[in-house]
């Protein structure tokens, strides 16, 4: 076997989303007087408190929602924001982590399935440049998409953030001073991490074989209206 | 910096294809890594990681640049490589930026337009953009109301929807509606043609008239339709609208050279204006010249349809132009139609010049006959029009010669276009007629007539304008192909007349030659005899000689 660089072993890092501003995707469904609301965007948990309210006060009167989405809304993003916080003080391991993400969200009217991996030992990834690439490349013109897919990418991250955590302080407790690539190995986060030996080092080719290629192409379908009306409805029906 | 300089590789091999790259990226071999590379993208190089290495970086951009230069025309798009590449997106997007920043690939490809782009750059526009008239003095003092975008599309529960900009279409809305460019139903444009009604001036597009979506007034009537192509865009004074050429037109046909007078009736254009527009007009001049003799020279059918050409202006102001006196509408539409049809030496007039338009259509043609005309003149035509017509077709002359029956049972029977065509027409002239020989009045049974028959009127008249064009036409070509015909025949005729005399000819030849040969066929008969003749008186010799005897009579027969 071909002797392998060095993995520098890396000293766990302080809870943080692995990318290079640490955004928290926050997500929002919130139903009153059979009105619905969703919404996914992104925060930054460096903003005070006080944000969070003149935010949902802003939703609120853009879109001429009735009052009793305020407080609602500013409930529902402080809870998500302490349950980021929650998290923060805790160590996460950052091991070799190549994890494929996936994405299959429909906004509007375009329906996007994507599939491609992301490492996340690579703290300056940024999921909005992603995003941005992603729609002019494939020449999206709805301005709600690029966002959509950031934040979908954030929230997978996100959650694989906080399996690493709680991975971490599994291996904490059980065997100290394991790290390195054993590491990709015995974690089951959720996400499967790819073999990276297997993958990089040795001889295989970093080319991807040709039946895989439609696996990581992005598909985008564009509906017709009565298909979203009728999906849309559906979405209801199985939120009830 | 920035001038390619083309780089074969090897450049032993001429065969390969050459790909441009730029000067500054010379240090680019296939087979090494060189060391912008490595300082660009250094993770690459540390050994931090088995997924990070040299190998792996030369596999990626090779592949990168191979892919791109497979098409070297084309962009190559990151989304495009990602898929086949092995490997954390945004290395690769890394490594792909690099190979782009150096011009390794997509060198000099343009970058496509994308909605972002759009944003940034201009377009440009001549002229003054829709919805908005220049208006020579604005009021600052009308105060412009920000109305809610007529097409609210159904709330986005996805996402955030701000409140919708104001658009121009809310500042100027009144404006457009004015010029009526959007249908106050449905929100779009009216790009052919929109209808009018009576009442409000509420304005739908076609498309609403036929769906039957007539909004505020819920029914077909009381709607015009009027040609988009007369409310042409007004920039002040330097661009003259047809309905102000034809007021311009009509002023002057009347008084000549009282400029006064036409300024003040094209109240939006100072004399001196009228001046210039008339003067630019092919036939301005000679307008000023011809009103005071009407009926002048006489002139070929071709200027003819120049005359007709010039009126193709500004027949479609005819329909916008909604005239208080019905009747005298509908006059026109009469006097157009008859002026049409016959070739009226009235009408001809010297004319120079033609005019880009020259596809125009019958009506336009006829309205502009019209427009020049007087009405003493156009009545004139219409009555000999009408004559014509009633010799063409008996049926029209029965309607004509029934005057007493009631115009309205006319148009009460109107329901198709075109098979009432002519009927139609007909009563057009009668109401022409009427008009003719009592004064521009409203006569009762005018008023009862709505509007829309009218409407439906003048396309069966003009209908059957052109039909009844078409079929002369159609005749003369008949009359044409016969008379070549019978040259034809004629020349066919005369060839063998002449073939038939030669044969005569040669028959008294050959009989000639043939009495001839009788006489010398005699003549050596003749001769024969008087040998043999001779002979015999000589002598026959004897007996014995049987043979020579033989042969001498033999010889003779």
């Amino acid at each position: 076997m071909k002797s392998l660089p060095a993995v520098a072993s890396k000293p766990p890092i302080k809870f943080r989303l692995p990318t290079a501003e640490n955004l928290v995707p926050i997500r929002l469904d919130i139903e009153i007087d059979g009105q619905r609301f969703k919404d996914a965007f992104t925060w930054n948990p460096a903003d005070p408190d006080s944000e969070v309210v003149v935010f949902a006060k802003r939703t609120v009167k853009d879109l001429k929602l009735p009052p009793a989405f305020i407080t609602q809304i500013a409930h529902s993003i402080q809870t998500q924001l302490a349950e980021f916080r929650s998290y923060e003080g805790q160590e996460m391991y950052t091991g070799e982590k190549i994890v494929p993400i996936k994405l299959d969200l429909r906004v509007n009217s375009t329906i996007i399935r994507d599939q491609f991996l992301w490492d996340l030992n690579n703290l300056e990834s940024d999921p909005e440049e992603f995003a941005r690439t992603f729609c002019e490349d494939l020449g999206i013109v709805d301005p709600e998409i690029g966002p959509a897919i950031a934040v979908a990418i954030r929230e997978q991250l996100y959650e694989i953030a906080i399996q690493s955590v709680a991975s971490a302080r599994e291996s904490r407790i059980s065997k100290k001073g394991r790290r390195g690539a054993e590491h990709v190995t015995t974690s089951k986060a959720g996400g499967t991490v790819l073999d990276l030996v297997k993958l990089f080092g040795g001889k295989s080719s970093v080319l991807r074989k040709r039946k895989e290629w439609e696996l990581y192409e992005p598909i985008i379908d564009i509906l017709s209206n009565e298909e979203v009306s009728a999906l849309d409805a559906r979405e209801e029906r199985n939120a009830r | 910096m920035e001038d390619a300089s083309s780089k074969s590789f090897p450049a032993n091999e001429p065969e390969q294809d050459l790909y441009t790259i730029p000067s500054y990226s010379s240090w680019f071999t296939w087979d090494e890594i060189h060391e912008t590379e490595k300082q660009a993208l250094k993770e690459f190089f540390d050994g931090s990681s088995i997924s990070r290495t040299p190998k792996i970086y030369k596999e990626y951009r090779d592949f990168i640049i191979n892919k791109y230069r497979e098409e070297p025309s084309r962009r190559l798009t990151f989304t495009e490589v990602r898929k086949y590449l092995i490997g954390d997106v945004c290395l690769i997007h890394k490594v792909f930026r690099l190979l782009e920043r150096w011009g390794l690939i997509n060198f000099g490809v343009p970058t496509e337009d994308s909605s972002g782009d759009e944003k940034l750059k201009g377009r440009l526009e001549d002229g003054v953009p829709n919805g908005i008239r220049v208006v020579s003095v604005p009021n600052p003092n009308k105060v412009v109301l920000l109305t809610p975008n007529v097409k609210d599309e159904a709330v986005d529960k996805g996402g955030f929807r701000l409140p919708p900009l104001a658009s121009y279409l809310d500042v100027f809305g009144d404006l457009m509606r004015e010029k009526g460019l959007i249908c106050e139903n449905c929100g779009e444009g009216c790009a052919s043609g929109r209808y009018v009604s009576a009442k409000g001036g509420f304005v739908i597009c076609v498309r609403c008239f036929k769906n039957e979506n007539y909004g505020e007034s819920k029914t077909a009537d009381g709607f015009k339709f009027s040609d988009s192509t007369s409310s042409s865009d007004d920039h002040g004074s330097d661009v003259w609208t047809d309905a102000e050429t034809l007021l311009l037109l009509e002023t002057v046909l009347k008084h000549g050279d009282d400029w006064d007078l036409v300024a003040q009736n094209v109240q939006t254009k100072s004399k001196l204006d009228c001046i210039l527009r008339l003067i630019q007009m092919p036939f301005g001049e000679l307008m000023l010249g011809s009103t005071n003799g009407k009926g002048g020279a006489s002139n070929s059918s071709g200027n003819n349809i120049n005359n007709r050409q010039v009126q193709a202006n500004s027949i479609d102001t005819q329909e916008p132009i909604k005239t208080e006196n019905q009747c005298h509408e509908n006059m026109d539409e009469t006097r157009q139609i008859r002026e049409d049809e016959t070739q009226d030496p009235l009408l001809k007039r010297r004319c120079i010049g033609s005019f880009a338009d020259s596809g125009g259509s019958l009506m336009k043609q006829v309205a502009l006959l019209a427009t020049m005309m007087g009405p003493h003149i156009a009545a004139a035509g219409t009555k000999a029009a009408i004559a014509a017509l009633c010799n063409e077709n008996e049926y029209a002359q029965e309607m004509f010669e029934g005057e007493e029956v009631s115009v309205t049972n006319y148009f009460g029977s109107l329901t198709s276009k075109n098979e009432p065509g002519r009927v139609c027409k007909v009563d057009d002239m009668e109401m022409g007629e009427k008009c003719i020989q009592s004064e521009p009045q409203e006569t009762p049974q005018e008023k009862l007539v709505p509007l829309a028959l009218r409407f439906r009127t003048g396309i069966a008249a003009a209908l059957g304008t052109a039909a009844a064009h078409a079929k002369l036409l159609a005749d003369q070509e008949d009359r044409e192909i016969e008379r070549l015909v019978a040259t034809i025949i004629e020349m066919q005729i005369r060839k063998i007349h002449c073939k038939i005399k030669h044969f005569e000819e040669l028959e008294l030849i050959m009989e000639k030659e043939y009495t001839h040969i009788e006489e010398l066929k005699e003549y050596f008969i003749a001769e024969r005899i008087n040998v043999i003749c001779e002979a015999l008186r000589v002598g026959i010799s004897r007996w014995k000689d049987h043979t020579s005897v033989k042969s001498v009579i033999g010889s003779i027969f």
